[in-house]
């Protein structure tokens, strides 16, 4: 945006000649000029964004008050302009809000929620208010009755494009045939030319809300559409969640911080993020501490024989204690010194606080702040050196290895140099490289040797540098990294308490090193309730409703995170039956369960579906990429708290690889199924054609060598079922013994379900049971047939009855009935 | 061999055995000897090759194969129709045939597999297909040589004497060679000559008259019933057989046929090989010691020699040599390149002198 900056200066006057065209742009007034953005760029398309917008207003509003939706779409020629009316069964919108809901922008319930719901900023509606007035010049008129109340309101609003305030132009009371609910009309200049798009938007949103109703009226309908419900399940109500602490954004976080009432980093942590208690706040905090203060480097204490006399260093900075005492404290604080592997200079102040409080206690002689600090400083120069001869340190002192007294934290750093480094490097090289370091550590600020990581990375790197101009011996990235962790590892977390919450939100620094903090610290993934995910059921019943095909598969993953927002991916596949076979497939793409119908090519969906290799899945695809071809719907649901948009318009799903291999996991899931159903198909295909022409064959050969052989025709059944690997189902009737035999030929066991209708009353069943159903008897029987094997079952009955078989269990191609 | 009314019953008896099948519940199939060159056996007793123990099914279980035994039901009833009516047709003739069958499965899609069909059931009912009347297309080859035969043919019994009563293309082979009597003959032996070109010169140079020969043209891949008449003047006359063929591999392999049996008709070796047939040449042997002109061996004829080495039938050391010596020189020579030494070479010289070696003159 342009930036209006007054010139310093001499040019008087411009400045206010300037101020003169400056004036605030009211929000109103920029979507008037950026309409594009929001999805009004043409009438066509502006006719559909308003639908979209109502309808997914409404089915939010239906959702959230646990009423199963019930929506109406009207579109209208009124002259020059198309009228457009929708009306919902929500609990319809009180008195008060309802003017700013639809006549303010960015006013809404759902920007400041974590929680999936359609709409988010509060944009939309209050968007097609806006086109429908700048185009009709007409208020929006809007009928509400909130549930329980006798009567609707009727107002007609118009959005003050100056001051994005609604104005009110009638407001009145009036009677409404929806017991609640709410209605909007709009006129507006528009065409049907995406009438295709229209009729996609309801149609897969009846597929995504298997719960919801639809009817759409629009002028190019001889009939309304409808679109029953498939279910009468409501989504899963869906929790609020707070933000994820990877999530946030470092002005979210200033904003979170400014607004909080807690007094502690730890409470506002604990407080205003999901998944953050005691235990992960501390480990926020640590890692704050570590990026805000850095972190004391720690030094080896001087080991027995060593020159360096702790004890002695103590010992001479305490005066006036008596001797006791002082040897008590000086030697309490050596040993414990040499104790630890390696200390900090907070860890020695600590031992010094610890010991002084145990010889007090002993000795009944107080160490009081001053002692112990000159104590702490006296033993921290015997261990480190640290204070000694600062005025000779420096870059300015190159004969490293002519002065007299090196500094202990020369050996220090040597040893962890060489550690750190390849055994292949020069031992003059690493020595170097301790010097340059252990020189450079003692010029830091104070004496406690404290430094941020990235410091350390440049101090390192500096030396190293140092040791490449003096000493010809290079410490490439690897080395310079090695030994930048093996001193990072070993500094200790300084004890320092954190800033306060007030302190940070008034330093832009200090809040961005609180959200690294927070961003490197390992944090449980944010709780799913937050979402609700169609599931792979009713994804399955939505397709089932509104595609006619031969076979349906549904998939639901496992909520997963991105950017601190957690979300859900869903596919579907129905394949076959009426679904057109020319062409490639229909791609339904659904963020929230609204369907996406602009920008298919931008949407990170379709690249996922592109780059699959369907012919895997036994769908034609040209060229084994793009998308395939073939009678099939695939449809992708992405359900998440935020959903990443590639723009405002909300048309295509941004290319996020967490997202992309959800999306992709999902409908291999669902396409193993459909190629599963095809294999079994083609061989169901197979082997109806090899019945075709066996069943044409054999009775020809049958009827040929009986004509040769001058016998009667001859039974081929058996072995037709026999080739065909069937189940054959014979019936044999002897006086009156009735047997079914049952033979399977298949490879497999079966479970057959055989029931027998007789006209008369079977006796002596062998196996099974028999029902009487008004003077017919149903002979119920379901043996498991092991492959290769039969089963039979035999009644008696008398007289001549009638039989009527019915087999199920087995598909009707494996299937020969004589009976 | 089979008389008529046995062919036809077998024949009906392999339609009832599909009929049984049916009625059993079974599923209908025919067992034949796998017909590869891997399954054919040396018959000590007979010495020839027929097929061993090994066997394929034809069986319903299969569009094809129900296809196939479809066919065969359709092609009995027509031979049994054919022999009831005393009738014969070529094997050409059954194809076209089939085009009349009012079923469109039944119809043989080439003439290879209606002839692959007889062969089937020559071998499942043990009956040769001259019982079922069926003959070749091309009708056997010519005899030319001192032997007097009396022939049963349609238009009733001919006595012709194949030097005298013939012209100079000799007496024509009948499909069905069964149908000569032997009556008298001067012949001291039986030559078997491959090519037409070489059984004119020999006839023109009067070989057959100096040396009391019966010269039998096989003319390429002997038809059936020379392969009959030369065994049947092996059998009946007790006359050496030598045959004469081009020096390349497939020439050796229609010598093959003529003394072993061919694999296709393994079935019928004991009818139709002449096991006591030797070879006389072109032998690789003779290309070296005659120097006759040669062609340089191509790929296939080097593929061919060595797929002889792997064949049973040439498992001797006589053709172990002979194929090896080949090879190594890597040259094959036709009959007509004796002519290099003029044209009475091959009957005043080449002929004889390999015939003596023999012991046969």
């Amino acid at each position: 945006m342009t930036s209006f900056q007054s010139t310093i200066g001499d040019e008087e006057g411009i400045a206010e000649e300037l101020a003169e065209g400056q004036r605030e742009i009211s929000i109103a007034e920029f979507f008037e000029k950026n309409k594009h953005m929001l999805g009004f760029d043409s009438g066509a398309r502006g006719l559909v964004t308003a639908v979209k917008e109502a309808v997914d207003n409404a089915l939010d509003a239906t959702e959230e008050a646990g009423v199963l939706p019930d929506i109406y779409i009207e579109i209208e020629e009124v002259g020059d302009y198309y009228r457009l009316v929708i009306e919902d069964n929500g609990p319809g919108i009180t008195k008060e809000q309802l003017p700013k809901v639809f006549g303010k922008l960015l006013y809404g319930s759902r920007f400041h929620a974590r929680e999936q719901s359609r709409g988010q900023q509060g944009i939309g509606i209050s968007a097609a208010v806006l086109y429908s007035q700048l185009t009709s010049g007409q208020p929006a008129k809007i009928t509400s009755r909130p549930k329980g109340q006798s009567r609707a309101q009727y107002f007609e609003l118009i959005i003050d494009t100056d001051t994005n305030e609604p104005e009110i132009k009638a407001d009145e009371e009036t009677t409404w045939d929806r017991p609640h609910g709410t209605r909007i009309e709009l006129e507006m200049e528009a065409n049907m030319r995406a009438r295709q798009q229209l009729h996609d938007y309801v149609k897969h949103t009846a597929v995504v809300n298997p719960h919801a109703r639809l009817e759409l009226r629009e002028p190019g309908l001889d009939e309304p559409m409808k679109f029953e419900r498939a279910t009468d399940e409501l989504p899963a109500e869906t929790e609020e969640i707070r933000p994820h602490p990877h999530g946030v954004e470092l002005g979210a976080l200033i904003k979170m911080l400014e607004a909080t009432e807690s007094y502690s980093v730890s409470g506002f942590l604990q407080g205003e993020f999901t998944r953050v208690g005691k235990k992960t706040a501390d480990n926020v905090i640590d890692n704050f501490r570590d990026v805000y203060y850095g972190r004391e480097l720690a030094w080896s204490p001087p080991r027995a024989h060593d020159e360096r006399d702790v004890a002695g260093a103590v010992a001479d900075a305490v005066a006036n204690k008596g001797e006791e005492a002082t040897t008590a404290f000086s030697e309490g604080v050596a040993e414990t010194v040499a104790s630890s592997d390696r200390l900090s200079r907070s860890e020695l102040a600590a031992i010094v606080d610890n010991v002084a409080d145990t010889v007090a206690d002993d000795t009944g002689k107080t160490f009081g702040e001053t002692v112990r600090a000159n104590a702490v400083n006296a033993a921290w120069r015997a261990i480190t050196g640290a204070g000694d001869g600062e005025e000779t340190d420096g870059e300015t002192s190159d004969d490293e290895n002519g002065r007299a007294t090196e500094s202990p934290l020369v050996a220090d750093a040597y040893a962890l140099v060489d550690d750190a480094t390849s055994t292949r490097k020069d031992d003059a090289a690493v020595r170097a490289m301790a010097e340059a370091l252990a020189r450079r550590f003692g010029n830091l600020d104070g004496d406690a040797f404290r430094i941020t990581s990235d410091d350390l990375e440049r101090l390192v790197a500096d030396a190293a540098s140092f040791v490449a101009e003096q000493h010809d011996a290079t410490f490439g990235e690897t080395a310079r990294e090695n030994v930048v962790e093996a001193f990072w590892s070993r500094a200790r977390t300084v004890p320092d308490d954190p800033p306060k919450v007030a302190a940070i939100a008034g330093s832009r620094d200090a809040a961005a090193d609180l959200l690294e903090a927070m961003r490197t610290t390992d944090i449980l993934a944010p709780p799913t309730d937050c979402l609700a995910p169609i599931t792979a059921e009713l994804v399955e019943a939505g397709l089932r409703k509104e595609y006619d095909a031969d076979f349906y598969a549904a998939a639901t993953r496992d909520a997963e995170v991105h950017g601190g927002d957690p979300f859900i991916v869903e596919a579907g596949i129905a394949y076959g039956g009426e679904i057109p076979a020319e062409g490639s497939v229909e791609l339904l793409r659904f963020a929230n369960r609204v369907p996406l119908v602009y920008q298919r090519g931008a949407c990170a969906t379709t690249d996922v579906i592109k780059n699959i290799g369907w012919r895997n899945y036994g769908l034609d695809q040209p060229g084994g990429s793009g998308l395939p071809n073939g009678p099939a719907v695939i449809s992708i649901h992405v359900a998440s708290t935020n959903v990443p948009f590639t723009s405002e318009s909300k048309d295509a799903l941004a290319n996020v690889p967490a997202i992309e291999d959800e999306i992709e996991l999902a409908v291999r899931e669902a396409a193993r199924e459909l190629k599963s159903y095809l294999n079994k198909r083609r061989s169901m295909q197979q082997r109806r054609e090899k019945q075709d022409v066996l069943g044409k064959i054999l009775p020809e050969m049958a009827d040929k060598v009986s004509e040769v052989t001058g016998r009667p025709r001859p039974d081929i059944d058996g072995a037709l079922a026999r080739i065909m690997n069937n189940v054959s189902v014979e019936r044999e009737v002897n006086g009156e013994t009735v047997s079914l035999v049952v033979e399977n030929h298949s490879d497999v066991n079966e479970q057959v379900e055989i029931t027998d209708i007789v006209s008369a009353e079977p006796t002596d069943l062998s196996e099974g049971t028999v029902v009487d159903m008004d003077g017919e008897w149903f002979v119920q029987w379901k043996p498991e047939v092991p492959s290769g094997d039969e089963r039979e079952l035999t009644y008696a009955v008398d007289g001549d009855p009638e039989f009527e078989v019915s087999v199920g269990g087995v598909e009707t191609e494996k299937l020969t009935v004589n009976a | 061999m089979t008389t008529e009314s046995d062919a036809r019953d077998e024949l009906i008896d392999l339609a009832a055995d599909f009929y049984d099948q049916f009625a059993a519940g079974d599923i209908p199939e025919m067992t034949l000897p796998t017909r590869t060159k891997s399954n054919i056996e040396y018959d000590e007793e007979s010495g020839v090759w027929t097929y061993g123990d090994r066997t394929s099914t034809r069986s319903a279980n299969s569009v094809r194969g129900a296809r196939k035994l479809l066919k065969a039901a359709y092609t009995i009833e027509f031979l049994a129709n054919q022999l009831d009516d005393d009738r014969s047709s070529t094997l050409r003739e059954l194809y076209y045939l089939s085009e009349s069958w009012n079923n469109d499965e039944a119809q043989f899609n080439s003439q290879d597999e209606s002839n692959d069909l007889v062969e089937d059931l020559e071998i499942v009912t043990g009956v040769t297909r001259e019982d079922f009347h069926m003959r070749p297309e091309e009708s056997g080859a010519k005899v030319m040589g001192p032997l007097l035969l009396r022939e049963q043919t349609n238009r009733g019994e001919r006595e012709i004497h194949c030097q005298l009563d013939v012209g100079q293309g000799g007496y024509q082979i009948p499909n069905n060679p069964d149908t000569i009597e032997f009556l008298d003959n001067d012949a001291e032996f039986v030559l078997c000559v491959e090519t037409g070109g070489m059984r004119d010169r020999l006839v023109e140079n009067g070989f057959d008259e100096e040396h009391d020969a019966l010269v039998v043209h096989l003319g390429g891949q002997p038809a059936r019933a020379t392969r009959r008449l030369t065994k049947r003047f092996r059998d009946e006359l007790d006359l050496p057989v030598v045959v004469f063929t081009d020096g390349d591999p497939w020439s050796y392999r229609i010598y093959g046929s003529v003394a072993y049996g061919s694999i296709k008709s393994a079935h019928l070796s004991k009818y139709l090989a002449t096991p006591e047939a030797r070879f006389i040449g072109i032998q690789p042997e003779d290309i070296v010691e005659y120097d006759l002109p040669s062609d340089p061996l191509s790929d296939s004829d080097v593929n061919a020699l060595e797929s002889e080495l792997e064949d049973p039938r040439f498992q001797t050391d006589y053709w172990e040599e002979q194929i090896e010596l080949q090879l190594d020189i890597g040259k094959k020579s036709e009959q007509q390149s004796l002519a290099s030494r003029g044209l009475d070479f091959v009957t005043d010289t080449y002929l004889p002198e390999r015939l003596n070696d023999m012991g046969v003159l």
